[in-house]
Order: structure tokens, then sequence, then C-alpha cells
């Protein structure tokens, strides 16, 4: 059984999407503009686009994209970034590129990408890789310098040689620190994909809601909106789940209950 | 009661054959060096001379900052000592090894593994078949009273249920020396006795080799067949005492007993006179 407040914790975003909807739906009949359909308008238009084939290879397109730049990116930071953590002279190295990387959009390189390497998958594919590893990198790198030495002490005296160490004592050890920086990565991940489409239009979602938007198909760009925010949610929600299921060793033991929630 | 100074070659030189016990740690003029962050050099030890028999219980007492953890890293081989050698049965050590088993005051756990995962993680290092492994793991637990206690997580026991996990992760894989850093320092009065209470009981079991650290004069006395006694700025020995209480000790007769209060009055009164009783690390 759930207590009342459980209950309305569990409800909170749903009552907030409502929220947000009817605020939506109220404004845009107040307003009455041709480029700001009803949110039930925007509803609508939902079923069309998911109905129609072409869309939804578009979609799946882009999160086909999404999945292979969070991947790679994933596989590529975790153990850089961990290498940076337990080793000053591997930090000295890519401290300085990755200060220098940081703060470009990753947009913005977009461009030259496709100067090299065209329009198509691979240039939006290395945009999301690029948007992603960094806040990885970075929680990897955290979650690495943290370790207690005494832990990697207690391995090495079992044995564990340089390398074993930092697979099995200071990838999990670092764990909840890399997960956090995953889901931070998952939403960026989403953010450049769609901006990447929007920047090299040829497919995908960001594709859809642009040309809806060159053609004055408002409530199709406000579906698609839907459409990306729904997945974005969902996304973080899965994540999260696979997140704690993980880390249920590192989190406080009971759920404290948050009285005024 | 023997008090030997420390210049005294009897336990600083090769040990001659006609001990009975032999030696299974050589500490040769071992000093240590750190550079602090105003980039001054810190004597941290000097010119440390120690040999420690086999199947021994030696406790290092001293105030806090005289370098008893620096001494026992250099034993464990996580630290490389500035000048002079630490052997282990005649060996260079160079690194560590399973032959000395750490047991930190900061449990230093695997949150991620339970009890069991935990104190089975040497044993399957060491190739130990799984269902063998859990099954010593599993008696070791008990040993250390933490029978039922098996899937929990570090996180969901208190500090002296953590401290007998690691005692028994490190029993687990046999070392032939326990290297024992204040290990009970983080714990209350009451739990910081049971815990030496059991750790005798399993050391008078077993005799394994034990260098305890401690800052605790009855801890150290309670439990050593001899305490080294340091001093401070520079670290180094001040007088290496043999404790010569019959064994098994029991706390409670211990306690009464005037030749153990008399050591304990002594070794305070030593540090007194040097003003440089530490009371933490
Ligand atoms: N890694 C280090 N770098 C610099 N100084 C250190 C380091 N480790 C220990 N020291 C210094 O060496 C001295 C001895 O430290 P330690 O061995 O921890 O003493 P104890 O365990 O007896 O309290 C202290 O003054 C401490 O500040
Ligand atoms: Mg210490």
């Amino acid at each position: 059984m759930m207590s009342p407040a459980a209950v309305l914790k569990r409800a909170a975003p749903v009552l907030a999407c409502i929220g947000l909807l009817a605020v939506w739906q109220a404004a845009a009949l107040v307003l009455k503009n041709d480029s700001f359909p009803t949110a039930v308008e925007a509803i609508r238009a939902i079923p069309d686009i998911l109905g129609d084939k072409e869309a939804l290879i578009n979609i799946l397109a882009s999160l086909r994209r999404m999945a292979m730049g969070f991947g790679v990116a994933v596989l590529f930071s975790i153990p850089l970034g961990l290498l940076m953590g337990r080793s000053r002279a591997v930090a000295a190295f890519f401290n300085p590129l990755l200060m220098v990387i940081y703060p470009v959009p990753k947009a913005a390189l977009m461009p030259i990408i496709m100067l090299w390497l065209g329009v198509g998958d691979i240039t939006k594919t290395l945009v999301i890789f690029l948007g992603v590893s960094l806040p990885v990198i970075y929680h990897s790198f955290e979650g690495a310098k943290a370790v207690e030495e005494k832990m990697l002490w207690s391995g090495a005296a079992m044995g564990l040689s340089s390398l074993q160490r930092l697979v099995r004592i200071v990838l999990p050890a670092a764990l909840p620190e890399i997960l956090t920086g995953c889901r931070t990565g998952l939403v960026l991940a989403l953010i450049t994909m769609i901006t990447s489409e929007m920047i090299a239009r040829q497919s995908g979602a960001g594709n859809i809601l642009f040309n809806a938007l060159d053609m004055g198909q408002y409530d199709t760009v406000f579906a698609m909106i839907i459409i990306v925010g729904a997945m974005g949610i969902c996304l973080d929600a899965i994540f999260e789940r696979i997140r704690a299921r993980l880390v249920r060793w590192s989190e406080p033991q009971f759920d404290m209950p948050l009285s005024f929630s | 009661m023997k008090v030997v100074p420390s210049r005294s070659s009897e336990w600083v030189s090769p040990v001659t054959s006609q001990k009975p016990a032999s030696a299974i740690i050589e500490i040769d003029r071992v000093s240590q060096v750190f550079q602090t962050s105003a980039r001054k050099d810190h004597l941290a030890l000097s010119n440390i001379s120690l040999t420690i028999d086999e199947g021994a219980f030696v406790s290092i007492l001293g105030p806090s900052g005289c370098g008893k953890s620096t001494l026992l890293y250099i034993v464990g081989g996580f630290v490389s000592p500035t000048s002079g050698v630490a052997k282990i049965k005649g060996q260079a050590i160079t690194g560590p090894g399973p032959d000395r088993g750490p047991v930190f005051q900061e449990f230093a756990l695997f949150p991620w593994k339970t009890v069991l995962g935990n104190v089975m993680y040497g044993p399957r290092q060491q190739g130990v078949r799984a269902s063998e492994a859990e099954a010593q793991s599993r008696a070791l637990v008990e040993m250390v009273g933490l029978k039922g206690y098996e899937n929990f997580y570090p996180k969901e026991l208190s500090g002296g249920m953590k401290q007998r996990v690691a005692l028994a992760r490190t029993l687990a894989y046999h070392p032939e020396v326990l290297l024992m850093d204040e290990p009970f320092g983080a714990l209350d009065a009451h739990t910081r006795t049971r815990l030496q209470n059991d750790l005798l009981n399993i050391w008078e079991r077993d005799r394994k080799t034990v260098l305890f650290v401690t800052h605790s004069v009855d801890e150290a006395v309670f439990l050593s067949d001899k305490v080294v006694m340091m001093s401070k700025s520079p670290g180094r020995i001040r007088q290496v005492i043999d404790i010569d209480l019959p064994r098994p000790r029991r706390r409670n007769e211990l306690l009464l007993d005037p030749r153990y209060q008399k050591y304990v009055v002594d070794i305070e009164r030593m540090f007194d006179e040097s003003d440089e009783v530490g009371t933490s690390s």
C-alpha cells in the first residue's frame, strides 16, 4: 500500500504534464494565432505522424544514430575518464584538450564536419558522440579520482594487477558517478540529435519538424515537439530505472519520507 | 619488566640462529621523507630497524603523526621507503602481496559487494573455485560473528560490523602477516573491547604474525607479545617492550592483574616524560 504522499509523488510528473497542456490550450485559445495551434490540435496530429511510414522511418533513423553516438561515446569515454582519474600523466595529457573542446557548442562544429564527411549518418553520429562524451568523461574522471586509496591497496594485496584494479575496483566504485554522467549524456544525445538534423536536413525527427515549419504545418511542428519531448522523458525514465538498479548498493537503504513533497 | 633500549642489537640486527622463533619481517634502517606542501622535507621515519618473529603479535604504539601508518604501509609494500629496506622472509618488499594482509581503520570494504562477496573476493582472485571459496567464506563470516548478514551490503552495517567483515576479508586469503592500522580506532569503546577480545580469540587459535598499529596503551598491552614505542619528529623507535603476560588472555582477569597494570602505567609514564602522549591519529 502506498501512502497518499507516495501516490502524489508518483503522480506528480503526470499532473505537471496535464497542467502544462492545460495552460497551453488556454493560451492558444486566447491568442488565436495561426502559428500557435491548441494542445488538442497538436495532439490530434500525433497519430498522423506516427501512422506515416516515411515519418516513422525518419524517427527510427534518428533513434539509431542517437543510440550509436551515445553507445560509442560511453564505450570510449568511461575508460578514458577512469584512466584520467587514476593517472596524473593521462590527465595532464588530455585535460588541456578537453578544456578547449568543452565550451565549444558541438553543433557549431557541424559545418566543418559536414564539409569533410558529408551530411550523412557519420556526421550526425559524430556530433552526438562529441556531445555525449564530455559529461561522461568528466563524471568518470571525478568518480575515479574519488575512489578510496585503501580500497585499491586492499585489492593490490589480494594480487590484483593495476589493470584488474581499474576494471574490478575503480569501475564499480565509480559507477554511481559514471551513471550520473551517462544520464546527462543521454539527454544531450537527444538534443544534439535534433540539432544535427536541423543543420544537415536530410532525414530524421528534426528534419520532419523543420520541414513542417517551412510549410506552415504548425500542428505538425507542435506534435513533433511533443513526440521528441516524450521520447526524452521516456528514455530518461528508463535509464533512471536501470541506473537505480545498478547502484542500489550505494543508495540510502530506505527512502526517506519527504513529508512536504 | 624487561625494557630494551632501541639501539640494542637483540632485535635490530639479523636474527641469530639460536632463537627458536624465526624472523618473518625485517625492517633495516628504514627512513621515510615526505615533501610537505611548503616544499620542505619532512622526516616521517628516521632509521627504523625492527625484526618481527613469525607468529608474534607486535604492536606499534605512539602519538599521532609519529609515522606508525607509514611504517605499516612500507611493510605492506604500499609505500616504498626513501632509504633502507624492509624484508619478508629474507626477500626485499617491492610491492603489495597476498602474504601481507592489511586491515585499515577506514575498513575500505568494496561497497558494491555483499558481506559474503567481500570475503570471497580474495580467494576468488587467488583462483579458488567459487563453491569452495563460498564455503570457506561463510565459515569465516560466522567466525567473526556475522552469521545471518552474508547478503548485507556494507552500507547496511555498523562500524564494528564493517571492521569484522574487513578482518574476515583479509583472513580469507590466508596472509602470513596481518597488518592492522588502528583497526578499532573508529569504533566506540564497547565495540572496540568486543573486537579486541574476538581478535585475540582468533589469533590465539592460529597464531598468525600480526603487526598492529595503535595509539592506545591498554590495547597494545592487552593484545601484544611486544610493544614497539615510537616517538615523534622525527618518527623513531624509542623502546621495545616485551609483554610477559600469560595466554590465553582473558580481559576480566588481565585488568585485575598487577603485571598488566604495571605495564600500562610504566608505558604511560614513559610517554608522559617526553610529553608526547597522542590522543588520536
Ligand atoms: N603521503 C604523505 N605526504 C606527506 N606527508 C605525509 C604523507 N603520509 C604521512 N605524512 C606525514 O608523515 C607523518 C607520519 O604520518 P603517519 O604515518 O600517518 O603517522 P601516524 O600513523 O603515526 O599518525 C605525519 O607528519 C604525516 O603528516
Ligand atoms: Mg595512522
